[in-house]
């Protein structure tokens, strides 16, 4: 793998994502609704990659439009949907009940060991559970192992070591210093162990300032860093701005209706807009800047959420 | 003062935590999630909760949003663990207690969120179980809840996929499959609550409009019912007014079928503070 050079890494979305392969094993960062990398998600499905491996822990529209657009050949997380306020994720759901894709559900704590033993040079790691689970079943390639020192039986888990991350930060430097918010979820297990790792940030700042807000993931494991304001939206990237549950709710509405629906997101959101500038224009610098007014008062914050 | 079911529903489940444990909920569970937060200011005021998704130790979020990694939930928090830092926790068996539910649970507290039907081609493909498969094997207590027992499709006689294991699978049980937690503890539903004597559910209490055939009907595996059988405890008034003042946006009754929001009950002002 060996750490990236010290050297300016800024390139712009498109080129970024180009170097993406059919086929790839993807490590999508953030979860659930908190800094997702959509902007990268989007520019994947408008340059037509196709049969992705999907590895992450709690995932939503991230997954779920990938799959609507019949990128994905293989999803591995720990779970796929909209929790309990929006419910299940549509596409998924659709592919997963015709078959359409491979369903590796995993667990957390697996893709974590997983993601530990490449970090650490090692070709598996044990955990102590998933036996009796059916998770079990889904997973073939899992083995069992003995402590030599205890005699328990234990699950072997494979390493895992994605081509490419995907991850999104709130502030990034040239050379790929990247700065997160919590949660980070997986995002620094994913940027030590995948071969690649493309950052987009909300803004590109100065080596000094990414340093005083604390560097989160170091420039020597970043291979390509690009700056994209709201490249997050409709998931959040605090400080920045909320999450966009309207927006979400309506994507919601259109993959669960499928059909023309569905296809006219994808049309409108992704095939539709040349690039992020048009995406943020799309979406209205107005509803933009109203996502970024929590902090004002928990009036304001909650009334995002109503 | 009247209350609501759903808020009876979060006390009880408030209820199955112990001063000084150290709690969590997983995403997408906000019943669970409101019932730490009303443990926490009354009669548990010493736990460690750390709020799922966010891991954020002992936040007083202004509200709970609707989504399980917003950063309100992290609000008032002195530190905020990293991913692997709860996880480690939590299989080491430092995190005393875990909430947990599903589409399907069966009589020993295995559940199901990963899939209704035939694995190859599921019926009703759900969400997944985030890290219930590892966490459910080394977590000292689980508390179990389902919110749609009444519909007769959540407590059923077995699973159809197993995704977080119980007090026995068909590979065998907690000490054969060498899980050091101890497994399933209460089980609240919106019918009653059951605790696991011998690793299988027991109907211990039921809610005072709910008779035991009612739940008999509705229960898909063998009911077993305790011999002191009684209604649940009502709520005080210091459980319900911390539960409305962390649960503002209700997210909580998004988890119940409409019909059993009518369910309206009397407040006795009588009934003593549990903290």
């Amino acid at each position: 793998m060996g750490l990236q050079p010290h050297r300016n890494k800024v390139v712009d979305l498109a080129a970024a994502i180009a170097d993406v392969r059919d086929g790839a094993m993807i490590a999508l960062g953030g979860g659930l609704s908190a800094r997702l990398p959509m902007a990268a998600v989007r520019e994947v499905i408008r340059q037509g990659r196709r049969d992705l491996h999907l590895v992450g822990s709690a995932h939503s529209i991230d997954v779920d439009l990938l799959v609507a657009a019949e990128a994905v050949h293989r999803c591995e997380e720990s779970y796929v949907g909209f929790e309990q306020d929006l419910g299940l994720a549509p596409a998924y759901r659709r592919a997963a009940e015709t078959g359409t894709i491979e369903v590796a559900e995993s667990c957390c704590v697996t893709i974590l060991a997983q993601l530990r033993a490449t970090e650490m040079g090692l070709p598996f790691l044990p955990v102590r559970g998933v036996r009796g689970s059916d998770i079990r079943r889904l997973h073939p390639e899992y083995g069992e192992v003995t402590c030599p020192f205890t005699g328990e039986v234990l699950v072997a888990v494979p390493a895992l070591k994605p081509d490419v991350a995907l991850l999104h930060a709130p502030l990034g430097d040239r050379y790929g210093n990247l700065h997160l918010e919590q949660p980070y979820v997986l995002d620094e297990r994913f940027a030590s162990a995948s071969m690649r790792v493309v950052a987009t940030v909300e803004r590109l700042v100065s080596t000094e300032d990414v340093a005083a807000s604390g560097v989160t993931i170091p420039a020597h494991l970043v291979a390509a860093v690009t700056e994209v304001p709201f490249g997050a939206h409709p998931a959040s990237c605090y400080p920045d701005y909320a999450y966009d549950r309207e927006h979400l709710s309506g994507y919601v509405k259109a993959a669960q209706s499928g059909g023309e629906d569905l296809a006219g997101y994808l049309k409108t959101y992704v095939y539709g807009v040349a690039d992020e500038r048009e995406y943020r224009d799309l979406i209205g610098s107005e509803r933009l800047a109203e996502l970024g007014r929590w902090p004002e008062s928990t009036v304001d914050w909650k009334g995002l959420f109503q | 003062m009247k209350f609501t079911v759903d808020e009876w529903f979060v006390v009880l489940l408030a209820r199955t935590i112990r001063p000084a444990e150290t709690v969590f909920h997983g995403f997408g569970s906000p019943c669970a999630q409101v019932a730490m937060h009303v443990a926490r200011r009354t009669h548990a005021r010493d736990i460690t909760l750390i709020e799922g998704a966010m891991y954020a130790v002992n936040p007083d979020p202004p509200f709970i949003p609707p989504t399980s990694n917003d950063a309100s939930l992290k609000r008032g928090a002195a530190y905020s663990m990293r991913f692997e830092e709860f996880f480690d926790a939590a299989i080491r068996g430092d995190v005393d207690r875990m909430f947990l539910s599903g589409g399907q649970i069966d009589g020993y507290g295995n559940t199901n969120v990963t899939a209704v039907g035939p694995l190859e081609r599921p019926k009703v493909k759900l969400g997944g179980g985030g890290g219930g498969c590892n966490l459910a094997a080394t977590i000292p207590h689980l508390s179990l809840w389902s919110s749609r027992h009444r519909s007769g499709r959540a407590l059923v006689e077995s699973c159809d996929f197993i995704t977080d294991m119980g007090h026995r699978t068909p590979s065998g049980d907690r000490a054969e499959l060498g899980f050091t937690g101890g497994g399933p503890q209460w089980m609240v539903t919106e019918l009653g609550v059951f605790d696991f004597p011998d690793g299988h559910a027991r109907l211990t209490h039921h809610f005072p409009d709910v008779t035991v055939e009612e739940i008999r009907a509705a229960t898909g595996f063998e009911l077993r019912v305790a011999g002191d059988l009684r209604t649940v405890q009502p709520p005080s008034g210091a459980e319900l007014s911390a539960l409305r003042a962390v649960d503002s946006l209700g997210v909580r009754r998004g988890e119940f079928a409409p019909k059993e929001l009518d369910r309206v009950f009397d407040h006795d002002p009588a009934v003593g503070c549990a903290c």
